[in-house]
């Protein structure tokens, strides 16, 4: 029973938390759409959410007395990097919006079933207590049955008492009805812990929630319209009301869930929300024009407005567009200027390997064959010893070439791919090696290679330098981009020099392919190296 | 003996032909793609086929796959392959059918004749050669404090050689040694990494890989 009585003042406590509550909400917007192109709008977006906090602790901290929920509302810090952001992150904030929609809900839903469960209560203490006072009043239940008999009275009261009971057990409904309403909007944010997929579908769903209620609520009035006066059609203006947070909404979730309408008309996101956010409010203001009496134009200044904005930001997207294009340009000609280096110190490389390996060893054969030669007739038994060491000499050239080869362009990469490639080289290494591919096709040879040589040069570095004695190899896609990780990470002693010759030739590789590289290596370890490659040619 | 050749390079095909020649082989046939020899191998039928790996018209490991080929459509040609490169994983390969007759071998060691040609008479024979290489990185994939580190240091070279697919007789002789000598060690190797016994030459080397590969 006591949970009953407190599950009514919760319902009253509607009325004036529910007033206060419309006030903000009107203020906070009425404010932000007023100052939205002017610096001002983030100190009042920031207080918007501010004000709105404060209102739904307080809304918490009720339903955790009187209606036994346990939430906590989040208290979210301003974020964002610049002054700009810090404003609009108060937008992608989903906590301000359920807090809105939760203040919302409470008037529209719990003032009018405040108002019906008070008149139940009301009607059915009455009826009960109808023997003591028809003498004076006299009420009429129906048309030609006027209550002025003792006998009548009584009758009125086990309908009372029926309707007592009915308005004492709808409290416990009505308590799990706002007791899911304060979890759900008021406590923590389920959809953050939630996969894409879920969240994206919890959008459309709430969407769908959204045109429903609207649907019904509308045809509702309009029925009850049709039933009474006929006269001057009131629903529009519930109609209009309620359609523009609809259409907001479903502006919202289309550009967010179909982002090539945006892409299509070649603007950001953040312009996309924009756009649909004026374009409905223009044609909310321009169909209340419409029905209240098509004076004087009005909706003209504010649609001014909106326009002046839209060009406001357009003009920003391109200035900004031409400045990223701009360091787009600069980053490719380093880039490109960092290719030219590598190919350049590569190719003088392998210049010097086989000038002073394999060409160094060709001629020494050359030479003992010659001597052999010589020898042949004179000393066939030293001569023979020169053939061996000849034959000796074209070996470690072989070998040499060989290396050298694997260094260039690692055979089993154009047989077999990447996978068998690692494995392969760390077949060489002592190292305990754990490899983990995951592709699916082959990426360009370009990207195979790269890939590769990211894997050797971490392979050879933690066997080298760190002093380890295991290694992680991982290989996947990249979630949501056309590129693929490469990731490596030893358990050796850490502290690589990242401006050291071999990582800066990797780093140029990755960046030649617009793809980047960053070596994280604390003192005391673990080194991970990981390089990030797109794909696409 | 009656071989078939498979290397596209003329200048190798040419002289692998002419030292096979002067060491007594017939060479019936000397191709330069996978798609010949497979074609060259059931017209004429030879004891053995030397193919190369890299082969028209990809240069990948056509070589490989057209060796395999070979054996699924005529089981027990013996088939020696050789290339510049080596890799375990593809001498994994050509031994997965458990059968004997095969070689993989780096074409360096073909300038070792004598060697070169003890191997591909071994190969023929329905014995094994594995070049040292591949078995050398399989050593060195082997753990610090494993069984193997109980053995001595000549006990490892038997080991070696009997990986490559040598007999009892050319580890003798290989390491100056009696066979009588060679047969205790082997006797010692096998009791101490608790493999079994077998006459076959062939069982006995994928014995030891799969002991080598599975630490």
């Amino acid at each position: 029973m006591r949970a009953r009585v407190r599950t009514l003042a919760f319902l009253l406590t509607a009325v004036p938390l529910g007033a206060v509550g419309v006030l903000v909400l009107i203020a906070g917007w009425t404010l932000t759409v007023l100052l939205a192109i002017t610096p001002a709008v983030v100190p009042v977006l920031l207080g918007f959410r501010a004000v709105l906090g404060s209102l739904a602790r307080a809304e918490a901290s009720l339903a955790n007395t009187l209606i036994g929920t346990s939430v906590r509302p989040p208290v979210t810090a301003a974020g964002g990097r610049n002054f700009w952001r810090r404003g609009y992150s108060v937008l992608w904030d989903p906590a301000f919006w359920r807090q809105q929609l939760y203040v919302l809900l409470r008037v529209l839903v719990g003032w009018t079933l405040a108002v019906l469960e008070v008149s139940l209560l009301a009607t059915a203490l009455g009826a009960t207590a109808m023997p003591i006072y028809y003498r004076w009043s006299h009420p009429e239940i129906a048309n030609g049955w006027p209550v002025d008999t003792l006998p009548r009275a009584l009758l009125c009261v086990p309908a009372g008492v029926v309707l007592l009971f009915v308005g004492i057990w709808l409290l416990r409904p009505l308590r799990t009805l706002f007791r899911g309403l304060a979890t759900r909007l008021l406590g923590d944010d389920r959809v953050a812990a939630m996969t894409p997929a879920e969240a994206r579908a919890r959008r459309l769903h709430a969407l769908e929630l959204h045109a429903g209620f609207f649907g019904l609520l509308n045809a509702l009035l309009i029925v009850i319209w049709a039933l009474t006066s006929r006269g001057y059609f009131w629903p529009v203006w519930t109609l209009l009301a309620l359609g523009l947070p609809l259409a907001i909404h479903a502006w919202v979730v289309l550009v967010r869930e179909r982002p090539q309408v945006a892409r299509r008309q070649r603007v950001p996101r953040a312009l996309g929300y924009y756009e649909g956010v004026a374009l409905s409010v223009s044609l909310f203001l321009v169909l209340v024009w419409a029905v209240t009496g098509r004076g004087y134009f009005w909706p003209v200044w504010p649609i001014l407005g909106f326009a002046i904005g839209l060009a406001a930001q357009a003009f920003v997207v391109v200035v900004r567009r031409v400045r990223r294009g701009e360091e787009r340009i600069e980053t490719l000609e380093t880039s490109r200027a960092g290719a030219v280096d590598l190919q350049e110190s590569e190719l003088r490389r392998i210049e010097r390997d086989l000038h002073d390996g394999a060409q160094a060893r060709l001629v020494d054969v050359g030479m003992s064959l010659g001597l052999a030669e010589q020898k042949l007739r004179t000393d066939p038994g030293a001569a023979q010893e020169l053939l061996a060491e000849a034959r000796r000499g074209t070996h470690e050239a072989l070998e040499e070439l060989r290396d050298l080869a694997r260094g260039i362009h690692p055979p089993m990469l154009t047989d077999r791919g990447l996978d068998a490639a690692v494995r392969s080289l760390v077949d060489r290494s002592p190292l305990d090696v754990h490899v983990d591919v995951e592709l699916d096709g082959r990426p360009t040879p370009a990207v195979e290679s790269a890939a590769y040589f990211v894997v050797a040069e971490a392979v050879a570095n933690a066997s080298k330098h760190a002093g380890a004695n295991r290694l992680d190899i991982r290989i996947r896609p990249l979630d949501g981009a056309d590129a693929i990780e490469v990731e490596v990470e030893d358990d050796g002693h850490g502290g690589a020099d990242e401006s050291g010759r071999g990582i800066t030739g990797l780093r140029q590789r990755a960046q030649a392919l617009d793809g980047t590289l960053a070596v994280s290596s604390p003192e005391g370890g673990p080194t991970v190296v990981r390089a990030v490659l797109p794909c696409a040619s | 003996m009656r071989v078939v050749i498979a290397e596209d390079l003329a200048l190798l095909r040419d002289g692998l032909t002419r030292l096979l020649r002067d060491n007594g082989f017939d060479v019936v046939a000397a191709v330069r793609d996978g798609e010949a020899l497979v074609h060259a191998v059931l017209l004429d039928e030879p004891d053995v086929a030397i193919v190369d790996i890299r082969l028209p018209p990809t240069f990948r490991d056509e070589g490989l796959r057209a060796a395999l080929t070979v054996r699924e459509r005529r089981p027990g040609t013996a088939v020696l392959v050789v290339s510049q490169y080596v890799e375990q994983e593809y001498a994994a390969e050509l031994l997965a059918d458990g059968r004997g007759g095969v070689g993989y071998l780096l074409k360096d060691r073909i300038m070792d004749v004598d060697d070169f040609v003890d191997a591909v008479r071994r190969v023929a024979d329905g014995g094994t050669a594995l070049d040292p290489d591949v078995v050398a990185q399989l050593f060195s994939r082997q753990q610090a404090e494993g069984p193997l580190e109980r053995l001595t240091p000549r006990e490892r070279e038997v080991l070696s050689l009997m990986a490559e697919g040598r007999s009892n007789a050319a580890i003798a002789r290989q390491l100056v040694l009696t066979v009588g000598a060679v047969e205790k060690h082997v006797a010692s190797i096998l009791a101490k990494l608790r493999l079994p016994r077998s006459q076959d030459d062939h069982r006995r080397v994928l014995a030891v890989l799969t002991y080598l590969q599975g630490n």
